[in-house]
């Protein structure tokens, strides 16, 4: 929805130009490692990149690329060859997004190369492993699938002792299908650089907590791809550390992404990758998404430092209770406390077709938040990557009502 | 033979099937019948008639020995098929219908009788519905089984036997009904018997020695899961001995395809199109009855020394190693990993039943199941095998496509052309 003001209504960060050469070069070495025969890895993101790394084989994420493709708003062209292939307009949009790139070779960055394995892990939804399923069937690609027991509050115990096994079993996977050795110190190398960004990227959380807040939700989704995709490089800790650097001189100068702050407002679930405006056009109602769900989970409460004494263990136990692998207490402790920390006037989850975990536990976490802290919330129907399953007349009158509501609870 | 002229009825297509010739074989389809479509009146009176605690659960990976081990009845909740009504109110609607049916259960609070349920994640709309129940405290005692979705490793034979002792404690000290270790061990034989049972119910209907319904038989599995297996095993026992007379008819024998079906309403509007439903692939029918726990019990059991090569093999001391063993070889579901032996499955089902073509239905919003379909679809064409698929949300009695798109389908095979 328009508001009628031409001008970009947010100031964006020096750190997106950099972001965007990081983005530029790690597509580029995908395409390189494919000509000179170098192995690659398709991952979900419950996959720890930290082992690929250590073992020169490249990490590339469909999550990330479906993400791409539907800030290109491609997904419904991309989708109408999946479905032609017989999978159904229901699935994820990340899903049908990528099959179509598979099956056709087309989308942002042309054809994408076979990969020489694919590693998918159970700790976020069903759809990842099936998913990974197909694009097997289509390519007849190495494929294995980490199990990691949906747990109600950690991985601990017989659990922990089990997907611990499961990471063991992946390594020892990997090396047979790659010929390469996981060589432990060159692990606990990266696993430094990885430990060294996630300080950095909680620091960057935290600034969030500012009033006025320094970034939009816009800016913060943006800034993931480094979290997802290159943790335990150099470039990522360099970039994190220019990214928090940059936010904290915009706290100290007191400065507001979003003009006259009117409402501080939490996000849950995934944001619409096809439609990032929309929080530009809320900025001119004086609405900031200050902290949101989805970014913590690559935050100190879910994926907290490896350890470097025993990396395995500590991956296990990350991956065991990864952020969609736990249930509906710890999604509530977690908005309990963004909110209060935030201090928010209300929570937008958004209801996300194709995030079946995330969304299908909104309906009962905004009543409880509603009833016990007199948090209000909106349920917004939408999808992370399909623009034809937003209404966005429809969400943009709902969200004014919803304004409408906060501003009579200040009255 | 001409199969399904337009004129004839349905219930002369699919023959005379469910006449059972004597009296107690009548009497024990029509209990059976009784229960697959009121499986929750079996349930009040089990109460009823045992006293027992009853705890139930969904999904049939879900070893009902575990809870009968306790001197508890298992119940597995079946899909209703009716509409929802409140569901909405805690869970969004693309959720899995048949999840939602489950907590549209609840709410309307047909489960009361339950003391307890057992989740495991089997789907993501399941551990949704999960979520909510957990948190609206919809059952005196719920919980979760953290089980494997990789079934085909040593490791999740040994970890799921371990969680389902950690829950089988926890049941215990809630219910406060502790664990028989003589009760398991016999509750494994009973419930290896039932499912020996209609396993030979399928191989007598495969083999059209048994002409009852489609309908009749998923009246029998849903029988099977509700009715204390004893009982279960009387009345199966007696339909055996004394079959129903009749013949197939001219109607075009099909193998069903999905998840969980129990809609016998539903299968009774496939059979209306001139189709039989001669074997299943259902999670709830031949994925199930397969299952074969004292087979994977070495003899004499609690004294017996087993290697890892008998591991290895499926030989386990451990009742709890050899549940778990037996409940991760079934065919597995689209939910699993690996899940290429449920294609295989699927095609033996085809052959073993001289069935004709597959109706594949696919329960709208299954994620595992929408992805599965390609593959199916083209593993079935490569074998030449016909195949049709409907969507739906198994309510009620299906719909008029649905009919439009069988009875379609089912006219491919009297053109006798080539069949996509």
């Amino acid at each position: 929805m328009s508001t009628g003001i031409d001008r970009p209504l947010t100031k964006r960060l020096e750190a997106t130009r950099s972001l965007r050469s990081l983005i530029k070069g790690y597509y580029e070495e995908l395409f390189r490692a494919a000509d000179e025969g170098r192995p690659s890895a398709w991952l979900n993101v419950g996959v720890p990149c930290e082992f690929f790394y250590a073992m020169d084989i490249f990490p590339f994420y469909p999550e990330n690329y479906g993400a791409a493709c539907g800030a290109l708003k491609i997904t419904p062209q991309l989708s109408a060859v999946a479905e032609a292939h017989g999978f159904s307009a229901d699935l994820c949009s990340y899903v049908r997004a990528t099959l179509g790139t598979v099956f056709s070779g087309e989308g942002p960055y042309g054809e994408l190369p076979k990969p020489t394995l694919q590693v998918s892990s159970m700790n976020s939804c069903i759809m990842i492993m099936v998913w990974w399923r197909a694009v097997q069937r289509h390519w007849d690609v190495p494929t294995f699938v980490v199990d990691t027991p949906l747990v109600r509050e950690q991985s601990e115990g017989i659990n922990l002792d089990y997907v611990e096994s499961e990471v063991r079993r992946m390594v020892a996977w990997i090396e047979e299908q790659t010929g390469r050795t996981l060589d432990m110190e060159r692990l606990r190398e990266v696993v430094r650089l990885s430990n060294e960004g996630k300080v950095l990227w909680s620091e960057v959380l935290d600034l969030r907590r500012a009033r006025p807040c320094p970034i939009t939700a816009a800016d913060i989704f943006t800034h993931m791809f480094p979290m997802v995709a290159l943790r335990g490089t150099p470039q990522y800790v360099t970039h994190l550390r220019a990214l928090r650097d940059e936010i904290k001189q915009r706290v100290d100068e007191g400065f507001a992404a979003v003009e006259g702050e009117r409402y501080r407002l939490l996000w849950d679930n995934l944001p619409p990758w096809f439609d990032l405006k929309l929080f530009e056009d809320l900025a001119g109602r004086g609405v900031n998404f200050v902290i949101d769900t989805y970014t913590q989970a690559w935050g100190p409460r879910y994926m907290g430092p490896i350890d470097e004494a025993d990396p395995v263990r500590s991956f296990a136990a990350y991956m065991g209770a990864g952020f969609l692998n736990v249930q509906i207490g710890r999604r509530y402790d977690l908005l309990a406390e963004l909110v209060r920390l935030y201090d928010v006037d209300g929570i937008v989850f958004h209801s996300d077709r194709s995030c079946k975990p995330f969304s299908l536990v909104q309906v009962e976490l905004r009543k409880r938040l509603q009833e016990d802290l007199g948090v209000p919330g909106l349920l917004l129907e939408g999808d992370h990557n399909d623009p034809t399953l937003l209404d966005r007349g429809r969400a943009w009158s709902q969200l004014e009502s919803f304004l409408e509501m906060l501003d009579a609870r200040r009255t | 033979m001409i199969r399904g002229d337009h004129e004839t009825p349905a219930a002369a297509r699919v023959g005379s099937m469910g006449s059972a010739h004597s009296s107690s074989g009548a009497a024990a389809l029509e209990r059976l019948r009784g229960v697959g479509s009121d499986p929750l009146a079996e349930l009040a009176a089990i109460k009823e008639r045992t006293g027992l605690m009853a705890v139930g659960y969904f999904d049939s990976y879900l070893p009902e020995e575990l809870i009968m081990a306790h001197g508890l009845a298992p119940y597995r909740i079946t899909v209703s098929g009716r509409e929802d009504v409140r569901s909405s109110e805690f869970i969004q609607g693309y959720a899995c219908p048949a999840a939602r049916d489950l907590l549209e259960q609840s709410l309307r609070g047909d489960l009361a009788l339950l003391d307890g349920v057992l989740f495991t994640r089997y789907c993501d709309s399941l551990r949704g519905v999960f979520a909510v129940w957990d948190s609206e405290k919809l059952s005196p005692f719920v919980d979760l089984v953290r089980y494997p979705t990789v079934v085909d490793t040593p490791g999740a034979v040994t970890y799921l036997a371990k969680e389902l002792q950690e829950v089988s404690d926890r049941m215990a000290r809630a219910l406060d009904a502790p664990l028989d270790e003589r009760t398991l061990l016999d509750s494994i034989v009973a419930c290896d018997r039932k499912r020996a049972l209609v396993a030979e119910l399928a191989a007598r209907r495969a083999s059209r020695e048994l002409p009852l319904s489609g309908a009749d038989y998923l009246a029998v599995l849903v029988a099977a899961t509700t009715m204390l297996p004893d009982d279960f095993t009387a009345t199966l026992s007696t339909l055996l001995e004394h079959p129903p007379a009749g013949e197939p008819g001219d109607a075009v024998p099909v193998v069903l395809s999905g998840t969980t079906f129990d809609n016998i309403a539903l299968a009774t509007a496939i059979e209306a199109a001139g189709l039989y439903v001669a074997a299943d692939d259902l999670s709830s029918g031949s994925r199930w009855y397969g299952v074969r726990v004292g087979a994977s019990l070495a003899t004499g059991a609690a004294g017996a020394q087993v290697g890892d090569e008998e591991k290895s093999a499926g030989t386990f001391t451990d009742p709890w190693e050899a549940l778990a063993y037996a409940y991760l070889s079934r065919p597995p579901c689209s939910v699993k990993e690996p899940s290429w032996p449920r294609a295989d499955h699927l095609v033996s089902m085809v052959r073993a039943s001289r069935a004709e073509g597959v109706v594949f239905y696919l329960t709208k919003y299954c994620d595992s199941e929408q992805v599965e379909w390609p593959f199916l679809r083209d593993r079935l064409e490569r074998e030449g095998i016909p195949v049709v698929m409907v969507e739906g949300d198994q309510k009620g009695e299906g719909s008029g496509a649905l009919s439009t798109r069988l009875e379609a389908f089912r006219e491919q095979f009297e053109l006798g052309g080539e069949l996509s």
